[in-house]
């Protein structure tokens, strides 16, 4: 960098990537108390440390593979051509934006004195990373194995969450070009994938030891400490609020960006690189937050627990379209997203024996898919790039966003990217005798060991006299 | 290589961008980052096994936790 303004729009540039990957750790803060506060005495230990671990093992694989396969991944392959290299292949090229550069080896992916942007950035992608695999860790509380969860935390972690976002999420992904998908926070490529995921998994994991009784009624177990659970949701939606300013790029000229001849237009963009302001957002982050917790208080009558996951669920549901919707339709959005996601949770509890036990699957997916269609019918006919408009299937220009794309985007999301790899995922692990804990170590918790090794040295030191 | 004066290395008529040890060496370090990710696995799950096996073969009841919550 040798002149001023340059050095200025990086390093604040720098900065700023920095500041939401810090506050975005809160969000895994509050997942750890969140599904600490939700698991029973006997076992808070060991989902403590689950949930925990998938930080080390996340940001190992996101740095080997992970941030390559969403670099290289957005043409499909092989459904729709780069706008960068005009080709459907995978991205490895010499491009600017090629995975080439995102390998492992790479001196970027280091310290290094021309490069500012790429640290900071991989970090904003990996604190989503963990988002992802903390999602699904609330929902297999008390019966996983942490070797079985830690596979499946990488797998969405690492690779299924990574692919939705190339697909979906990258501007030069296929999904936006073929499908006018639009998912500008991420109902889908984070919330709806995870959600799907975690089904799949508990699918095959099966139910807690007591969560249904012989005539196959679903019993309520927990949150064993609302205190813990309410601190721990406050923590998601600071951090969420960080992740809503990580998913925008600060300060952008979109005049040369998109060809325009002569014209200098300076703004903050979203993940597309189509405009938005960090204020807008703001307004709808809020509103959001507060249909969500609106809902939830009525619908579950003030169920402290449904209405904290409320919050969370309104906010997810009018993710996709919160960098253009008014307040008042984010508002409501959030309020249908908690409704559907209530509603669905007890219908396929009770339908189809799952325990989800923190209401993961419905908090995330369900209203992250709700929120993918209903956003097709609000933002219908927005261009969902600004690059260049075109239709639907043709692949070589980006379909505006409209209800039928989003509709098949929310499915390739929860179903195809989601459930189907995490039941997959878990059928093998479950086939190796690795998926879930002996029967005995659940029924006595799975802290039992660790209890009782205190309540040995309580009895030693209290005896003690020297 | 190694930096070991700051003025020649950013005078120079291009400078080198990567300033970690051992640039050059990222091929052999990716490796290593490999089998110590893997052989994490390999280990925890050994000890998890023997954790597992070991409890589980005590067949405590339900409620056998709530004679061991410490008081301190």
């Amino acid at each position: 960098m040798t002149d001023q303004l340059s050095a200025l729009t990086t390093i604040f540039t720098e900065f700023y990537y920095w500041i939401t990957v810090v506050l975005m750790f809160l969000i895994h803060v509050g997942f750890c108390m969140y599904e600490v506060g939700a698991s029973r005495y006997k076992h808070h230990q060991h989902t403590l440390m689950k949930n925990t671990m998938l930080i080390p093992l996340v940001t190992v694989t996101w740095f080997l593979f992970g941030w390559w396969i969403y670099w290289a991944f957005p043409t499909g392959p092989g459904f729709a051509p780069s706008i960068m290299n005009e080709s459907a292949a995978l991205i490895t090229d010499e491009s600017t934006f090629s995975a080439k550069w995102y390998v492992p080896t790479s001196d970027i992916m280091a310290v290094n004195l021309g490069d500012h942007i790429s640290g900071v950035f991989w970090a904003a992608f990996l604190l989503f990373s963990w988002t992802a695999a903390s999602i699904v860790s609330g929902a297999v509380i008390e019966r996983i194995t942490t070797f079985a969860f830690g596979i499946l935390a990488i797998a969405i972690g690492s690779v299924f969450w990574t692919i939705d976002a190339a697909w979906g999420w990258h501007f030069d992904g296929w999904m936006l070009k073929i499908l006018g998908y639009h998912d500008a926070y991420a109902s889908g490529v984070i919330h709806a994938v995870a959600g799907g995921f975690a089904l799949g998994i508990l699918a095959v994991l099966g139910p807690r030891i007591g969560k249904f009784s012989s005539s196959g009624e679903p019993r309520n177990i927990g949150p064993r400490n609302p205190w813990l659970v309410a601190v721990g949701l406050f923590l998601i939606y600071t951090g969420f609020w960080g992740f809503y300013a990580a998913c925008n790029i600060p300060i952008f000229d979109l005049g040369p960006e998109y060809g325009m001849e002569g014209v200098t237009y300076w703004t903050a963009t979203n993940i597309y690189v189509t405009p938005t302001t960090l204020s807008g957002i703001t307004f709808n982050f809020l509103m959001s937050l507060s249909g969500g917790l609106l809902a939830g208080y009525l619908i579950s009558k003030g169920d402290p627990f449904w209405t904290y996951s409320s919050g969370l669920a309104g906010i997810i549901c009018a993710s996709a379209g919160n960098d253009l919707y008014h307040p008042i339709q984010a508002m409501i959005i959030a309020m249908i997203g908690v409704v559907v996601a209530y509603k669905m949770h007890y219908w396929v509890e009770r339908k189809f024996k799952i325990d989800d036990a923190v209401g993961a699957v419905a908090v995330h997916g369900y209203a992250g898919f709700a929120g993918l269609v209903i956003c097709g019918f609000v933002l219908n006919g927005y261009p969902s790039s600004g690059y260049s408009v075109g239709s639907m299937w043709v692949g070589t220009d980006y379909a505006p966003i409209n209800p039928l794309g989003m509709f098949i985007g929310a499915l390739i999301m929860f179903v195809v990217l989601g459930f189907i790899p995490g039941w997959i995922i878990a059928k093998v692990l479950h086939g190796m005798g690795k998926l879930r804990i002996p029967r005995e170590v659940e029924i006595a918790g799975l802290d039992y060991d660790m209890l009782e090794a205190s309540k040995d040295d309580e009895k030693a030191v209290s005896s003690a006299t020297r | 290589m190694a930096v070991t004066n700051w003025v020649d290395h950013l005078s120079a008529k291009e400078v080198a961008g990567a300033i970690y040890p051992g640039v050059g060496t990222e091929g052999i370090l990716v490796l290593i980052g490999f089998v110590l990710w893997i052989g994490w696995h390999v280990l925890q799950s050994m000890q998890e096994n023997d954790k597992m096996s070991s409890l589980a073969r005590k067949r405590h009841g339900p409620n056998a936790h709530k004679s061991n919550i410490t008081d301190w």
